[in-house]
């Protein structure tokens, strides 16, 4: 499966609605055969440059994933930098960040929150207690406790689009193509290419955290990288409704 | 060149641990902070401290069997509850947590049941609808097993003490939970809230005497003191140890009002029953007993509630009302409801020998 939208199109050729169902079969087929299955390592690049601050992917990402009012599993925090006489706007796609050292994995007193094999960091919705320390864990703030499943919510890559040969929805929705999402296990990816191309531009969010995210950003200003300094606008929308 | 950031678009989070884990935290510290106090009297017959001991199990028996209600309903899903025990991760403290509580309840009710068992046979011999209940509860004075099941239940306390504290403290993610000092702050202001409760009950629930009111204030003072200084040592670490997550803390909430009125409510309410507690320990006990609780359930309402205000990433502080439904005051509500269920329960049921007594001579001229 191929990365960012545009590629995505540009491979459509290759990419026929069948590939879904071949991928699916290849992978029963090997492991059937006792071979290993095939092992990827999920990670997105978002290019900030690129973002425009549409709320394309915040947008698709609810309605893919039905996430209930006033939720979010990924959106896009927008800033106005002043800088002397020039003012422009920052973008930051925030969404889980699947760290290899996931902090709201080894919290979970029932085990529901785990590490996928592909890298995903996902919740077993049928285990979950609803305890809420995986969200109190999180250092992204990535995740909540969903309002009608009354669980513990976060982005999951899309995994099940992802399993379906598919891009996840924020991805397949980017308008500028500045969310890139791939294997960082297969070097002829996208994302491995860009973080080989562009590796020391790459940044990912808290560092200091050691989490070791599988989310990575290039051309990310430092000042955003942890809690960000700045004059505050929350942003809660049924307090908005007119 | 000057520069400013304004932010435009972030999301409000809703904190994911309600009213109902401040409520818990208060009550289980409440809990463990009175069994502590009942020990010496009743597991070790310590002269001088048996009526206070009395006191303090009637408060550790009341916060204890309502705690682990208000846990249950700070869960988003209280039905799974048996997946902390059917799969359970023991690298998380929050799992150890739900071994160690029934195992301290169940430790904290059979101690109680073996120190009044005498007084529960000698109530059931003057009869009346409630004798047989007590005959079936009644024993003989068992030294050896109220020392036996106060020793487990100590250890069990201990324990509860130690998760309740430390579960909070490895949130690495809130420099304002992620100290070390966290789990001192629990066990030294749960102490504190346990001595007021005690001081409550000695007063309006069981027969008062001011000799121990007097004891009650005494540790009560010794009690704030310690409150004190390790809320000292956090500043001190906040202020001097740069980088420190004290330090952190601080300056993510250093530009708050709120904060800021937080902690003078904080530090008044700490200070001022200790003044009271030195200067007239005698008749002052309903005042510095409402202070101390009223202090020790502030702590952990600025600690989880206020905590959770502060963003992880975003500029500024998520800003929330308390819900008036069951996720909010009713809740809070509730469960000072249900303690009063229990209260009337355990009083009605338990001999607590003069209870309801108050004896007026036995206060100083001009207490």
């Amino acid at each position: 499966m191929d990365r960012s939208r545009r590629d995505f199109l540009r491979n459509i050729g290759r990419v026929t609605a069948g590939a879904p169902v071949a991928l699916a079969s290849g992978t029963v087929a090997a492991v059937a055969a006792g071979a290993p299955a095939p092992v990827h390592h999920w990670a997105m690049v978002v290019d900030v440059a690129k973002c425009i601050g549409c709320q394309a992917c915040t947008v698709a990402c609810i309605m893919e994933n039905r996430v209930p009012e006033n939720a979010f599993r990924t959106f896009v925090s927008t800033y106005e930098v002043a800088e002397g006489d020039v003012t422009r706007l920052a973008m930051l796609p925030r969404l889980c960040n699947h760290c290899d050292e996931p902090p709201c994995v080894p919290v979970c007193p029932v085990g529901a929150t785990f590490k996928a094999p592909d890298g995903e960091v996902l919740v077993d919705g049928d285990a979950c207690v609803g305890c809420g320390y995986c969200v109190q864990a999180c250092p992204y703030d990535a995740r909540f406790i969903n309002a009608e499943t009354r669980t513990a919510d976060k982005c999951t890559f899309c995994a099940h689009r992802v399993e379906a040969g598919l891009l996840p929805a924020c991805v397949e929705t980017c308008v500028g193509g500045a969310r890139i999402f791939g294997d960082l296990a297969d070097p002829s990816s996208t994302v491995s290419k860009l973080l080989k191309e562009r590796g020391g531009e790459a940044k990912v969010l808290k560092p200091e955290e050691k989490t070791r995210p599988n989310v990575f950003y290039l051309g990310l200003d430092e000042r955003f990288a942890g809690r960000v300094d700045a004059v505050p606008t929350l942003w809660r929308p049924t307090e908005q409704r007119v | 060149m000057t520069t400013s950031v304004t932010e435009l678009l972030y999301v409000a989070r809703d904190p994911a641990w309600a009213p109902w884990a401040v409520q818990y935290f208060f009550l289980i510290g409440l809990s463990y902070g009175c069994f502590l106090l009942s020990v010496p009297g009743l597991a070790f017959r310590r002269e001088g401290w048996r009526d206070l001991g009395r006191a303090a199990l009637l408060g550790a028996l009341i916060c204890g069997l309502v705690a682990p209600v208000a846990l249950l309903s700070d869960l988003n899903q209280p039905g799974r509850f048996a997946n902390f025990y059917l799969r359970p991760n023991l690298g998380s403290w929050m799992a150890r947590g739900a071994f160690f509580i029934p195992a301290y309840v169940g430790g904290l009710v059979l101690y109680g049941w073996a120190a009044l068992a005498p007084d529960f046979r000698a109530a059931a011999g003057l009869g009346g609808p409630l004798a047989p209940v007590r005959r079936l509860l009644g024993g003989p004075d068992r030294p050896a097993l109220v020392r036996g099941l106060g020793l487990f239940t100590l250890a069990a306390a201990v324990a509860v003490a130690l998760y309740t504290g430390v579960e909070v403290m490895v949130v690495h993610s809130r420099p304002l939970w992620n100290t070390a000092l966290l789990p001192a702050q629990f066990a030294a202001t749960a102490l504190m809230g346990a001595l007021g409760l005690t001081l409550l009950i000695e007063r309006f629930v069981l027969a008062h005497d001011v000799l121990v009111e007097r004891r009650l204030a005494r540790l009560l003072a010794l009690v704030l003191v310690l409150v004190a200084a390790v809320g000292a040592l956090w500043f001190a670490l906040a202020l001097f140890v740069p980088g420190s997550t004290e330090a952190r803390a601080l300056a993510q909430v250093a530009g708050s009002e709120v904060w800021r009125l937080n902690a003078i409510w904080l530090a008044a309410a700490v200070a001022l029953p200790f003044v009271v507690a030195v200067v007239k320990p005698a008749g002052t006990g309903w005042l510095t007993g409402l202070l101390a609780l009223n202090a020790a359930w502030m702590f952990r309402w600025t600690v989880f509630v206020g905590g959770q205000d502060i963003p992880k990433t975003g500029a500024g502080w998520y800003v929330h009302s308390l819900a008036l439904g069951p996720e909010g005051l009713l809740g809070i509500l509730g469960t000072a409801g249900l303690c009063l269920v229990v209260l009337v329960v355990l009083t009605t049921l338990v001999p607590w020998s003069g209870s309801a007594t108050v004896r007026p001579s036995t206060l100083p001229a001009g207490a």
